[in-house]
């Protein structure tokens, strides 16, 4: 079964980058969230991420247009039914997840494909709000999602091979990324290793070895990122990353994964980063950085 | 025989129905939006209406099967019998170093086609999908593929490799191969016939401007340098494409602007070229239009695109060491008395002259436009891949039966 169409639950940041994607690779999109006005805030959002592509020459008007076509603002799940294919993406809170996964499976046929966009939350215990868990698969995009293409194809304890090998080829011909398979577990590979990474640069800082801003460099010009750990935090949201630190750390146990003292001193003071303007560098409104 | 014609893109296919006995167009249509619920189907029949259809067209299976409906409609259509089409011809964009000329499909021919899809990302295997779609629908039915590589294979290597180390193009095939081949094979062709001499005594170069556009030159009545390269972006200044400019532009504005290598990719085919100059249009009759009316970045587009162009004119004639014949063809070159005087102003030295009053004549014959003094003939012919495609079809599959 081919994907043309796609439902998108939840409309939030990550929603909002996965619809996009979507509808610049020609799918139609069905996109859902709380209230109707959250939708059209939400749509008005994709918009603006559009015509930041068009000045960076990436899009031309008219390809704006087609893909803002593709994407239908829906008020019920049932309306999900014609979907191939639906991606929840609500805030990362087990229960409320649970609750929307029971409210989707209702109205998908058993063939369809639902996919959670969860980075730390169990699988196993989401597919099982599912009637049918075996079609339940994790599909975790990277923020910005229009930019990165890799994407965390996570198998729970129940998604059954012919959902996995759906979405693999889902992932690597139908939207042109790369799908890594990972099994379930905290973090999956990309959240564990780059929040491990931040939290040691966060205790190089604290045993005052060397300044923020000459970390960044040392990594970024030694080692070829892009960002040095800091932006990088900035740019993820340091609450973002201090909940995924909290979660690892309570599922693992370990010591590693406790988050440092600045981490949560910056979260309580609200310097979150790029969305509050501050966070260990300064941004302007379009997130670069002065 | 009757030759059906098709240029199958990704989400789109237009085709032509010949009847080779007196090659004229039985019927010539489209279908648009494949892979959605609602694909419009319309076909042309001259001297009756057009004809429209809009239903779920999901694949290309699905849309040939459409315009083979359409073509045996008993109200709309013109053929008695699907049995009617013995040939089906594809325009391929790339044939690589392959495919010298056109050629029956078989299993590896389509197997080598296949291996060129690097090469042709956007255009082969949608070209694959028309291949297939024809085999589902008319088994049995020769096909025959022709290239726009491949009138071009006849460059020498002083033409076709580019000044980089040589293990790019042992590795990954990166050289010119040129397209519009069909178009400057046709309209060269032609320009012989209208002027009654041997191609092969001419020497000759044929400009393609349409939304792309490219300048051949063409030597013993062969391909001998043309100004496209591994990918239609080099060369002239297009509508929308930027056409020749320092490579080191790339990495400088991808480092400048922090670019992805898609959205250079993109600023240079969709936001450069007419478009970016004149910050008005990519169609030159706008440019024009503007111009006129006294629009001063229009006026500087239009010089732009003009000089570049009466440049390639004059490189080629020094590449062959002399012109007989300067050819215009497609849209701008078929249509722009503005254009073609501009290009031909600054050639004067060459001896060239152009008769204004013939180069504002508007036909849809090949005609002279230079004055019966001038040392190089310039004409205007309109160009006809569809023509050549159903003609190199007709010739392979006649053959073919012996």
């Amino acid at each position: 079964m081919k994907v043309r169409t796609v439902g998108v639950v939840g409309m939030g940041t990550m929603g909002q980058g996965i619809a996009e994607m979507l509808a610049f690779k020609g799918l139609e999109v069905l996109a859902i969230e709380k209230t109707q006005e959250k939708l059209q805030q939400a749509l008005r959002m994709i918009e603006n991420s559009l015509d930041k592509q068009i000045e960076k020459w990436a899009l031309t008007q008219t390809e704006k247009k087609l893909v803002l076509n593709r994407i239908h603002p829906i008020s019920e799940y049932a309306q999900l039914a014609e979907c191939e294919l639906v991606i929840e993406t609500i805030s990362e809170d087990l229960e409320t997840k649970i609750e929307v996964i029971a409210e989707i499976d209702k109205h998908l046929s058993p063939s369809v494909i639902l996919a959670s966009n969860t980075s730390t939350l169990s699988l196993t215990e989401l597919a099982s709000a599912s009637s049918h868990p075996e079609r339940v698969i994790g599909m975790h995009f990277i923020h910005p999602v229009f930019k990165i293409d890799l994407v965390e194809i996570v198998r729970g304890l129940k998604t059954s091979d012919e959902t996995f090998q759906r979405t693999k080829h889902f992932i690597e011909e139908t939207i042109d990324k790369k799908g890594i398979m990972v099994y379930e577990s905290p973090g999956f590979v990309t959240t564990r290793l780059i929040c491990l990474h931040i939290n040691e640069a966060l205790h190089v800082l604290e045993e005052g070895v060397a300044t923020a801003e000459d970390i960044d460099s040392a990594m970024r010009i030694g080692y070829s990122f892009q960002h040095g750990p800091f932006e990088m935090a900035d740019r993820f949201g340091l609450d973002s990353v201090l909940a995924a630190l909290e979660i690892m750390f309570r599922d693992y146990g370990e010591l590693k994964y406790r988050p440092s003292i600045v981490l949560k001193k910056m979260v309580r003071a609200g310097q979150l980063g790029v969305k509050t303007g501050v966070g260990f560098f300064n941004y302007n409104e379009d997130g670069e950085r002065i | 025989m009757k030759v059906l014609v098709i240029n199958a893109g990704s989400s789109s296919l237009k085709y032509q129905l010949y009847n080779m006995q007196n090659e004229s167009v039985l019927a010539s249509g489209s279908v648009e939006r494949i892979g959605m619920d609602s694909s419009i189907v319309t076909q042309e029949v001259p001297g009756k209406d057009e004809t429209r259809d809009v239903s779920e067209i999901l694949d290309h299976v699905t849309a040939i099967k459409r315009v083979v409906d359409m073509l045996v409609h008993p109200q709309y259509g013109v053929l008695e019998r699907i049995e009617e089409i013995q040939a089906v011809g594809h325009r391929v964009v790339h044939g690589g170093e392959v495919f010298k000329q056109s050629v029956l499909v078989t299993d590896e021919v389509k197997l080598e086609i296949r291996r060129l899809f690097d090469l042709a990302p956007l255009h082969n295997p949608a070209h694959m999908m028309g291949i297939t779609a024809v085999e589902t629908n008319l088994p049995g039915v020769p096909q025959v593929v022709v290239f726009d590589t491949a009138f071009h294979q006849s460059m020498p290597k002083e033409s076709y490799l580019y000044p980089i180390p040589t293990v790019l193009y042992r590795r990954h095939k990166i050289r010119r191969y040129g397209f519009h081949g069909t178009s400057h094979h046709y309209v060269s062709d032609q320009a012989a016939a209208y002027l009654e001499q041997p191609l092969e005594s001419l020497k000759m170069i044929t400009c393609h401007i349409g939304n792309g556009a490219s300048c051949t030159a063409i030597k013993d009545g062969k391909s001998f340098d043309t100004s496209m390269g591994l990918t239609p972006l080099e060369g002239l200044m297009m509508g929308t494409r930027s056409g020749d400019l320092d490579p080191a532009i790339v990495p400088f504005t991808m480092n400048k602007e922090e670019l992805l290598l898609s959205e250079v990719n993109s600023m240079l085919n969709k936001h450069s070229g007419l478009m970016a100059i004149s910050g008005i249009s990519s169609d030159m009759r706008e440019i024009v239009e503007a111009m006129e009316e006294g629009d001063k970045n229009a006026k500087l587009a239009f010089d732009m695109y003009t000089y570049r162009l009466r440049k390639y004119i004059g490189a080629y004639a020094a590449a062959m060491n002399g012109l007989d014949v300067l050819v215009f063809t497609a849209g701008v070159g078929e249509n722009s008395t503005h254009v073609r005087a501009a290009a031909c102003q600054g050639l004067t030295f060459l001896g060239l002259e152009l008769d204004e009053e013939r180069n504002k004549v508007r036909s849809r014959q090949t005609r002279r436009i230079s004055t019966d003094a001038s040392k190089i003939t310039v004409l205007v012919v309109p160009t006809n891949e569809e023509l050549l495609i159903a003609r190199d079809t007709f010739s392979i599959v006649e053959d073919m039966k012996g």
